[in-house]
């Protein structure tokens, strides 16, 4: 019920999502590893940040894995130390929803998204429960010490198939549109 | 002086935008959810811009706006969403209630500063 075109180009705006949403500053490195069906429940991280995209045809699950070690709080909290690291993952995981959102809405006119919740990693292996038809998982490497895990599920309730490239230079986020 | 409400569930997103505003001289509060922004924009008839987060518990930002035309009948507030969402159909319902202009996150603060000022004023 999704193509394989359509797996392809939710795959692509994913990693690009990933890449510019997921770094604290511009020019960190961000390297995304695809793994295979067999490795899709090791993606690092016992804590998991959720975020879901709706529309009538599907439901979209973006599932942000992080382990609250120092490496990442170092790295997310800097300074914040009154703030949870959940907390920060819940707004770095709704930027890179957000951006998944904002290029898939160009094909679904109807989606919403929700607000971010966490849960523990151990839920991760029940997605299958929920009978996806894409199910696709990723190791994230941010700078020399940071490692996230990003799982995407997608459960279709009618045919879902099109095609999106993304542009490296495709970026138009936080300047005031004037109604 | 005049006053900036930011409204979001994410004390991440309250403590960068609020901090930005008040390094550059305006005078911020904060609210976490659009009914406790409602709350905040009764008790302070100050405020001249309130930006809001549209996807919040208890009360989202849209509808957050529209109690400020309808309930609260202060048309004058100028109400900026700052959100993660970008469909047009949001931005139709929220033009409709009112709302003078749509940001979608991440925060960009250089580019939307002067705005800001001018509708805080």
């Amino acid at each position: 019920m999704i193509s394989q075109q359509a797996k392809d180009s939710i795959e692509r705006i994913f990693q690009h999502s990933a890449r510019t949403r997921l770094p604290v500053n511009d020019g960190d490195a961000c390297e995304i590893t695809a793994l295979d069906a067999q490795q899709a429940n090791t993606a690092p991280g016992s804590h998991i940040v959720v975020l879901t995209i709706s529309s009538i045809a599907f439901r979209f699950l973006l599932v942000l894995h992080f382990d609250d070690d120092k490496a990442t709080r170092d790295y997310y909290l800097r300074d914040a130390e009154d703030r949870s690291l959940a907390e920060a993952l819940m707004e770095v995981g709704n930027l890179c929803c957000g951006g998944i959102n904002q290029r898939m809405v160009e094909f679904f006119p109807d989606l919403g998204m929700s607000t971010p919740y966490q849960l523990s990693g151990a839920c991760v292996p029940y997605l299958t429960e929920l009978k996806p038809g894409y199910l696709a998982a990723f190791r994230v490497n941010i700078g020399a010490n940071v490692q996230l895990g990003a799982t995407l599920c997608m459960c279709a309730s009618s045919p879902v198939d099109f095609v999106a490239y993304v542009s490296e230079n495709e970026e138009s986020t936080g300047e005031l549109e004037l109604f | 002086m005049a006053k900036v409400l930011i409204v979001d569930d994410s004390s991440t997103v309250r403590d960068e935008v609020a901090g930005f505003l008040r390094k550059n001289g305006l005078d911020v509060d904060t609210a976490v959810d659009g009914k406790d922004g409602l709350a905040k924009l009764k008790a302070s008839p100050g405020i001249r811009l309130v930006v809001s987060d549209v996807n919040m518990p208890n009360m989202d930002g849209l509808t957050m706006a529209e109690k400020i035309r309808g309930e609260l009948a202060n048309a004058s507030v100028n109400i900026i969403m700052l959100t993660t969402e970008s469909s047009p159909a949001m931005k139709e319902r929220g033009k409709a209630a009112g709302v003078k202009g749509w940001i979608v996150k991440p925060f960009k603060g250089d580019a939307v500063l002067e705005t800001f000022r001018k509708l805080a004023g």
